[in-house]
């Protein structure tokens, strides 16, 4: 050993230090930003003193999988809750002030008021406006289910092509990487951009990532479709032009492979992608099918009856395109809601009389149950009020029990929307819950902590005075001897 | 070597998250304390939000037929005090006829009591309330009763007529003056009865119909809530003073007209059990109504008391709430600028 290999050991420490001063400082720099994963020169031995081998980076494969999974169930989980919130606010109104439970409610009372005043042609106009209100009620809430469905399915296009633009800098990326990583480089940057990449492509779709040689990923979605494997899988959608009761919109494929709808208030939807299918389809559907059921009770509960029973039954006040046939009983009509009117028989504001509602036959001779045409005859009126509240068949492939009156129908709908909005609010917060719970734990586990890495730096700043008071006491020595010799 | 359980963004997350979970909740809860119910019934009922939405239309619709409950029932007693003229007319004219059979009274007395009666009657028959004429059964548009002394009046004519294909003279005929007591009272009962109690009542004499207005009292009880002027007490009533009006001002000897006062005061009799029995079944409705409506307030109250227990709050938890929330914040607050104090920097 030589003094001058003492020099040289000095000087690889200081080298050694101003590199790991570095790591110490991109870590600082980095400390708020959530993708990146903390760094840490490793050193290594060697005979003239350490070396600097390599720059590692912190990973934690379980709570990053943990992580990415609670990232894809609460983004479905938060997408089916604003659909809902969105749903509940557009069809049910403020308080519940549009939805059709209060308006048949409205119109139940009016038609009270209107048996114990049937002379009173105001009253009549007045339940005539109920009726109205709640034909308004039904047309209206059908509008904007169809139109919140348009609404997804342009929002699913939208993802779609968000996704596949993601899908393309993951490419990128991912092939930085393995170039990187055959040639030895560092390509620590390029994970990172690539783990904050997975992590938005999770948001649309629950993805599981398979490392294979040369850090290559391969992406596979939950339900088995290939996403990316060294080129991305194109991710394809057919938007629908339009929307009607009863239709259904085109799925989303994944190579091929088609993405399953969120079933359950909780949904078993992993990424935005499925949650938005169970909106667009299962939900809206559901709603648009118990107010088809609605408008089908009433026409029936309205329908005109002939007093002496030969002539079948007829649409009456509320009527619809098959007038003067009632719809079949017990079978869903797909769009009733939109197509139900008030018949232009009732209606004073296109010549129709409202006292037709008191004396029937709006539908000829026949069908006239106040034969003596007296102004306070009230049995017919009464007979509708009394058949609001009896039970009759309801379809139940629009997700309610099959028997039940009228009346209590309305606020049933009311209860299935509300149950699932209630499940999928908890829901949502839980798995919020567990996705800031993740988060942080992943954070923790790869973040960076300012306090740590300023301790590393005044480590850092004593081995850097340590290694310059070495080369003065060497140069010193040096000098001694120089001395002695001079 | 890493030795850190906790990055600081870690540190700085988690009091950011809570802050916003509680600054959420305190907007709620806000809201909840100035409204006294909960922010958003759906979420906070789920599945049972039906039931409240249910619960608060019935508490209107049963209001509904509070209010419609208590028009029957002033229908029901305007009725009411009607058939109590009807009544006393009824017994007064019993009296002033008993007396002119046993007494020898001046027939034109006689004829000027019951013209009198008939004329009441008709003015009693025909009130209306609200414009609903209270005795034409459903007909409540048309005046139930007609004038009998009008000129032209089917109901005289019909007598008249009658009496002519009876005895094959006119009333108004000298030789209605042969007439006897025992023919007289025959013509009456076969021939003058069945044009009041039949068929002939509603073409002579009333528009009324005999079908009452139904009213619906609670959600399953449905009642009459009228009479008719087509019942059997107003007939009798009609007929027994229409055929002394009529009758006396013929020419009939004194024993006919005193099987006219005995049929009349017979049938006046008959009246007044009637158009009593009309009254105490009448009376009995009004309780019935004025008993749904107690009940139906009763339900209005427990509904409210429903409504209430799902989806009210208690002010006061609320409001502890709130402050203890606040308090909490504060508590946030400070910590924020604690931890961010709190740095290895400020002691190097």
């Amino acid at each position: 050993m030589s003094l001058s290999s003492a020099l040289s050991i000095a000087q690889s420490a200081l080298l050694n230090t101003s590199r790991q001063t570095t790591v110490v400082s991109r870590n600082l720099s980095e400390a708020s930003n959530t993708d990146y994963s903390r760094r840490s020169a490793v050193l290594v031995s060697s005979d003239n003193g350490a070396r600097v081998v390599s720059i590692t980076r912190a990973t934690n494969e379980v709570l990053f999988r943990q992580n990415l999974s609670a990232l894809s169930s609460y983004s479905a989980q938060s997408t089916l809750t604003d659909g809902l919130d969105t749903l509940s606010v557009d069809v049910y109104g403020a308080e519940y002030s549009t939805s059709p439970a209060t308006a048949i409610g409205q119109f139940q009372e009016a038609l009270q008021t209107y048996s114990a005043n049937p002379s009173n042609s105001n009253v009549a106009e007045s339940t005539l406006e109920a009726a109205r209100q709640v034909v308004n009620v039904l047309n209206a809430g059908s509008d904007a289910i169809q139109s919140f469905r348009s609404d997804t399915d342009r929002s699913i296009l939208s993802a779609v092509g968000e996704l596949n633009s993601l899908l393309a800098d993951f490419k990128k990326v991912n092939d930085e990487v393995v170039a990187g990583t055959r040639v030895g480089r560092d390509v620590n940057d390029a994970l990172d951009q690539r783990d904050g990449l997975l992590k938005k492509i999770s948001e649309y779709l629950p993805v599981s990532a398979i490392q294979r040689s040369d850090n290559d990923l391969m992406l596979v979605t939950t339900s088995g479709a290939t996403l990316f494997e060294t080129v991305p899988r194109e991710v394809t959608f057919t938007p629908s032009t339009g929307f009607s009761p009863g239709s259904t919109g085109n799925g989303i494929y994944v190579d091929g492979v088609p993405i399953a709808a969120g079933t359950g208030g909780n949904t078993s939807a992993g990424g935005k992608l499925s949650a938005m299918l169970q909106l667009r389809d299962t939900v809206s559907a559901g709603m648009q099918a118990q107010l088809d059921e609605i408008a089908r009770g009433l026409i029936t509960s309205f329908a005109e009856k002939d007093p002496s029973g030969v002539q079948p039954d007829a649409a009456g006040l509320f009527t619809w395109p098959g007038a003067p046939a009632v719809p079949a009983a017990g079978t869903l009509v797909d769009g009733l809601a939109q197509m139900i009117s008030i018949n232009a028989a009732f209606d004073s504001t296109k010549g129709g009389d409202p006292k037709l509602l008191r004396d029937g036959g709006a539908n000829g001779a026949a069908y006239v149950s106040n034969t003596s045409g007296g102004a306070a005859y009230s049995d017919l009126l009464l007979g509708y009020a009394q058949r609001m509240e009896q039970p009759m068949a309801f379809d139940s492939a629009a997700g309610i029990q099959a028997s039940i009156s009228l009346s209590n129908y309305s606020t049933e709908t009311i209860s299935w929307f509300e149950g699932v909005r209630q499940d999928s609010s908890r829901a949502a917060e839980s798995k919020s819950a567990l996705l800031s719970r993740t988060q942080e734990a992943l954070s923790n586990a790869t973040g960076v902590n300012i306090d740590e890495e300023m301790t590393l730096m005044l480590d850092l700043e004593h081995t850097y005075q340590a290694s310059a008071r070495l080369m003065r006491t060497v140069d010193d020595m040096l000098a001694s001897l120089l001395n002695a010799l001079g | 070597m890493k030795t850190s359980f906790v990055s600081s963004q870690g540190i700085a997350d988690s009091v950011r998250s809570h802050l916003m979970r509680m600054q959420a909740e305190i907007t709620k809860l806000e809201k909840e304390v100035v409204s006294g119910r909960v922010a958003d019934s759906g979420l906070a009922l789920g599945a049972r939000t039906g039931q409240s939405v249910s619960l608060e239309r019935d508490i209107d619709r049963l209001g509904g037929i509070v209010d419609s409950n208590a028009l029957a029932s002033s229908r029901l007693s305007a009725t009411q005090s009607g058939l109590e003229s009807l009544t006393e007319l009824a017994q007064n004219f019993l009296k002033t006829m008993t007396a002119a059979v046993s007494d020898a009274v001046d027939p034109s007395i006689s004829k000027s009591e019951a013209a009198t009666l008939v004329t009441t009657m008709t003015g009693v028959l025909n009130s209306n309330l609200n414009g609903e004429n209270l005795f034409a059964g459903v007909n409540t548009d048309v005046v139930p009763i007609n004038d009998f002394f009008a000129t032209g009046s089917p109901a005289q004519a019909a007598m008249a007529n009658a009496f002519q294909t009876y005895f094959g003279f006119a009333y108004t005929d000298p030789a209605a003056n042969t007439v006897d007591a025992t023919q007289m009272g025959d013509f009456l009962t076969n021939v003058i009865e069945p044009q009041f109690m039949g068929a002939d009542w509603t073409t002579n004499w009333s528009n009324a119909t005999d079908e009452t207005i139904t009213a619906r009292i609670s959600l399953t009880e449905s009642t009459s809530a009228s009479v008719s002027a087509n019942v059997d007490g107003v007939r009798q009533l009609a007929m027994a003073g229409a055929t002394v009006a009529f009758f006396f001002g013929g020419n009939l000897n004194s024993d006919a007209q005193n099987a006219v006062l005995k049929f009349a005061t017979s049938k006046a009799g008959e009246a007044n059990a009637n158009i009593a029995l009309v009254a105490s079944q009448t009376g009995i409705i009004e309780q019935r109504i004025s008993d749904a409506s107690d009940r139906l307030q009763k339900q209005i109250d427990i509904f409210k008391g429903k409504v209430s227990n799902l989806v009210e709050i208690d002010p006061y938890e609320a409001s502890t709430r709130v402050s203890t929330l606040l308090s909490q914040i504060e508590t946030a607050y400070t910590l924020t600028n604690r931890l961010r104090q709190l740095s290895l920097v400020n002691y190097l």
